[in-house]
């Protein structure tokens, strides 16, 4: 049964993934008072690119059809580690932070060799850009997710959201607080959101993750971008997991369960209407700016992590 | 003879073996006819030597039976070797990683060096191999310091093999003078216990280490620092690492980057958690300070380097100032009462100290295949060699993802282990106030985000793209005891990224030993258990997803509508590198320089030089004023040597007086 729920889970966050990329695309149709295209498109999209023809650069080795399918792996294995609408999870108590965390920079690795492998300029504009941004942005996510698992005592998200569960809601310690901004600038920079990079854009020049994807097409593309968009939903839900877990079921009841269905649908609309709303109202940094973004975070996450020690519990 | 003594006896068999065979296979390569067939024998016998010292380090770790062999008699001073567990660790993994090397010698040995030099070569690379064998399994200080001495001449012999020039002569000069100031303070260390211990055998100054003053014990663990750091290249000490690691021989760099620069950590445990009985508090901090500072810059001048070997060389420093992270960390946990926590940092400091060893000596070998294929090291100059060398590829490209700490490879369980310690830490505030060991966590995460990014940088501009040379266009093939030597490199960072219970549980009983008290972490259980699942997983869902039917057609790069894309117009290693660079700018310090000629005309120019030349700031803020007292100073003493007879006499004379001055009044 418990097993059967956390494959359920796993399934939710990948078959849901394109839905979620939609909404927020038509919320920020709405937002910019366009019309904006249906909900359903980015499904019609990856079923579109999985039967097209693949494009193959003359001078690219098997990287360039391995490294998709490396990102897409990956990404899949870590949303085993995320809780969904019951507070366990696939890697349960195996699943730790810093294993989720590399499983990301595993995938990052092998599309950022992807970029390289055509021998194109913009791929490794690309790669290049993703490097600098990955490279400042894996220490703050660390020390964050550090803060948290001192607190509750365990490096398990599945556990650390346990934990949290039976704490008060109105007893979220400046340690969260701190901790949430931190992972909320990363989660931007991660997923490749703006105002950090820009999913949307058209020119080649302000790309950082659309210009390392540049030369894939067909299945490969579709590996990329479904894996992107399942990125942002295991993101967004380790945010729910970590900081705002309360709804979630904790026990295997079916009225428990529907409830924490009902509570993570509600939660998850809430951030792609901020998501939406956010990408509405800022415009994109300068790239050699994105690193002072980063430190704020880094220096947020820092700051949680002392805090640990100041209000020991 | 009995079932029970069996074991015992096979292995000090097998460790006397490993070591004539050492010794004899110089003396073959000497003598012998000198034949292609002839070199493979004797490559062959230092292998099988190897692999039987390796065989050897591997049983002493898991049943504990001590190896020795005492040649106090045969010698004018204490030379005994005996293996423990501690020192088998370290034997099996020179053994194992120098077995490989040396097959890779056999085509790299042919096809550079003359009929002589080929013939010093042979004979000094087991002998270079047989002084670090002698370093971590010695068991007196002069059998130690002898290994540590014979280690360092035989490395800088190896090195002005490979060539001769003024700059070669030069780089090796501040190899050998760097090492022997280490040395002296290795020295130093082991003198300091004669206080209290009436020789030099380990065992007594095991058992003197206890009962050494507090401040006796400070300068131990100063000078031991010092020694051990010059050897490992600790920042600012790393000055010689990317200095004599591009001369050497690449076989050479590989064991002394892989293998040569491990003695001195283990070093470093032997005294503090084995001879000091016990490392105090203060000294944890040290380390982990110094630990986080190397592996940082040690990563961001990698970042900055396009010479294959000198950026090895550099993340050679980063991954040694990680080691020292997780040492620093077991300081503290053993100086504040928790022995199973400083097991596993210990743990994760050996662990990571032979997966280093596994993909360090992997890449520096890769590069010597590329050297071979292509005969460049510099990245720039490279691309598209995945295609054109396969299977080099495939193996750089497992050590780089090793090298990253990214998971199912080695490297990352090291990491894992040191992140699962640091993590720990966050239960000692009592000591600190702040809590140091969980801060470091985002340290070693931003030395592992900027190594995949340094690591994505080597493989993706030297193995992808189009070939930017004709070079790297017509890449030869490489041999095949090259591609063997590199893919059982490769299979090792697999083996022991998917399975790293395999060590962790021969290591568990080593620290055992030296941290009294210390518990089961129940992190190694996890990590053993997970890991495998994972990698299923991984590989099932890989294959998977690699079975669903494409249709594929060849096309060309688009090249925004140009007629073709040349390969001049590809992102280079320091294009990649640079956005990097300019946010870390002040650690690089670059000297640049524009000319534009004619200067009176800027904004028409007829000609543009750009120059931009690196020297760490260590060097210039550092070394060289360092080195003009140290010259200053020579030529005030100079004024002492007059040649003048007399004056000499009146020296002896004044000698003899103080001399007897000392002596009446010491009394």
């Amino acid at each position: 049964m418990k097993l059967a729920l956390n494959f359920v889970q796993v399934a939710l966050l990948l078959l849901t993934a394109p839905l979620l990329r939609g909404i927020v695309a038509k919320l920020k149709a709405r937002i910019q008072r366009r019309k904006g295209s249906p909900v359903w498109r980015p499904y019609a999209e990856i079923w579109k690119l999985l039967r097209k023809e693949q494009l193959l650069p003359r001078d690219a080795s098997g990287i360039f059809q391995l490294g998709p399918i490396v990102a897409f792996v990956t990404t899949l294995l870590a949303a085993a580690f995320v809780p969904v609408f019951q507070n366990t999870a696939l890697f349960g108590g195996a699943g730790d932070i810093f294993i989720f965390v590399y499983l990301f920079a595993l995938g990052r690795f092998f599309v950022s060799l992807t970029a390289l492998d055509p021998g194109s300029s913009f791929g490794g504009m690309g790669a290049s850009r993703e490097a600098l941004v990955a490279a400042l942005s894996e220490a703050p996510l660390l020390l964050a997710l550090t803060a948290l698992a001192i607190l509750a005592k365990t490096s398990s998200i599945a556990e650390i959201t346990a934990w949290t569960v039976g704490q008060n809601f109105f007893d979220v310690s400046a340690v969260h607080a701190l901790a949430l901004a931190a992972v909320a600038i990363v989660a931007v920079a991660e997923t490749g959101r703006l105002p950090v990079d820009n999913p949307t854009t058209h020119l080649e020049l302000t790309m950082i993750h659309e210009a390392m994807v540049l030369e894939c097409s067909g299945p490969s593309l579709a590996f990329i971008e479904w894996s992107q968009a399942l990125k942002l939903n295991i993101v967004a839900a380790l945010i729910m997991a970590l900081f705002l877990p309360w709804g979630i079921a904790t026990r295997l009841t079916p009225a428990a369960l529907a409830l924490g269905l009902a509570w993570f649908v509600s939660k998850i609309g809430f951030m792609a209407l901020l998501l939406a709303f956010v990408e509405s109202s800022v415009a994109k940094l300068r790239m050699y700016a994105v690193p002072n973004f980063l430190q704020v975070a880094s220096a947020l996450a820092i700051l949680a992590v002392i805090f640990t020690a100041v209000m020991k519990r | 003879m009995s079932m029970t003594e069996d074991p015992r006896v096979m292995i000090q068999f097998g460790f006397l073996l490993c070591l004539t065979g050492l010794l004899v296979a110089p003396l073959i390569s000497a003598t012998m006819r000198r034949s292609t067939s002839a070199r493979r024998a004797d490559a062959a016998f230092i292998i099988g030597s190897l692999l039987i010292g390796a065989a050897v380090g591997a049983a002493v770790l898991w049943h504990g039976e001590a190896a020795d062999l005492d040649l106090s008699r045969l010698a004018p001073f204490a030379l005994a070797l005996k293996v423990d567990r501690l020192s088998a660790f370290f034997f099996f993994l020179i053994c194992t990683v120098s077995a490989p090397v040396t097959l890779f010698s056999i085509p790299y040995a042919q096809q550079h060096y003359s009929e002589g030099r080929a013939t010093w070569f042979w004979v000094l690379l087991p002998l270079f191999v047989l002084s670090m064998v002698v370093v971590v399994t010695a068991a007196t200080g002069f059998a130690f310091l002898f290994g540590w001495e014979l280690m360092t001449l035989l490395s800088a012999a190896l090195i002005l093999l490979e060539g001769d020039s003024d700059d070669r002569r030069h780089n090796a000069f501040i190899y050998l003078l760097m090492m022997h100031v280490g040395a002296a303070a290795v020295a130093a260390c082991f003198f300091l216990f004669l206080g209290q211990a009436s020789n030099l055998t380990f065992e007594a100054m095991r058992s003197a280490g206890a009962s050494l003053t507090a401040n006796v014990r400070v300068w131990v663990f100063v000078t031991a620092m010092f020694g051990f750091g010059m050897k490992s290249g600790i920042v600012p000490l790393h000055l010689w690492l990317p200095r004599a690691h591009p001369i050497a021989p690449t076989p050479v760099s590989a064991l002394m980057s892989g293998v040569m620069l491990k003695t001195a950590v283990y070093g470093l445990v032997r005294i503090t958690f084995d001879l000091l009985g016990g490392p105090a508090g203060w000294t944890g901090y040290v380390v982990l300070l110094v630990g986080a500072v190397t592996a940082v810059l040690g990563i961001l001048y990698a970042l900055g380097e396009h010479d294959l070997k000198r950026l090895l060389a550099y993340s050679s420093v980063e991954n040694i100032g990680l080691i020292y992270v997780a040492l620093g960390a077991a300081m503290l946990f053993a100086a504040t009462g928790l022995p199973t926590l400083a097991a596993l940092a210990v743990i994760a400091a050996l662990l990571h100290a032979l997966n280093h060893a596994f993909f360090k000596s992997l890449l520096f070998l890769g590069a010597g295949a590329i050297h071979h294929s292509t005969h460049t090291l510099d990245i720039e100059n490279l691309g598209g060699l995945q295609r054109r060398i396969p299977v080099v590829g495939v193996s750089c490209l497992i050590g780089c993802c090793a090298i990253a700490g990214l998971p199912v490879f080695n490297g990352f369980v090291g990491e894992w282990l040191m992140f699962k310690s640091l993590l720990a830490g966050g239960e000692l505030h009592a000591i600190g106030g702040l809590p140091v060991l969980p801060l470091m966590i985002g340290v070693v995460g931003l030395v592992s985000g900027l190594s995949a990014a340094c690591f994505v940088n080597v493989y993706g501009i030297s193995f992808l793209g189009r070939p930017r040379t004709p070079q790297a266009h017509h890449a030869d093939h490489t041999p095949r005891a090259m591609q063997v030597a590199l893919v059982f490199l490769a299979s090792g960072c697999v083996l022991l990224g998917i399975w790293p219970g395999l060590v962790l549980r021969p290591l568990l009983s080593l620290v055992a030993i030296i941290i009294p008290g210390a518990g089961t972490p129940s992190e190694l259980q996890l990590i053993s258990h997970v890991l495998p699942v994972l990698a299923g997983s991984m590989v099932a869902l890989l294959l998977a997803s690699l079975a669903l039917p494409r249709v594929k057609r060849l096309t060309d790069t688009w090249a925004c509508g140009l007629p073709e894309l040349s390969p001049r117009m590809e992102y280079t290693a320091s294009s990649f590198s640079k956005p990097i660079r300019s946010v870390f700018a002040f650690v690089y310090r670059s000297d640049r320089k524009i000319e534009v000629t004619p200067a009176e005309e800027p904004y028409f120019p007829q000609a543009m030089s750009y120059r931009s030349a690196r020297t760490t700031s260590f060097e210039k803020s550092f070394y060289r004023p360092l080195v003009d007292t140290v010259i200053a100073a020579a030529q005030q003493l100079r004024r002492l040597q007059t040649g003048n007879v007399q004056v000499y006499l009146l020296y002896i004379f004044l000698t003899l007086v103080c001399l007897l001055f000392l002596l009446r009044f010491s009394r």
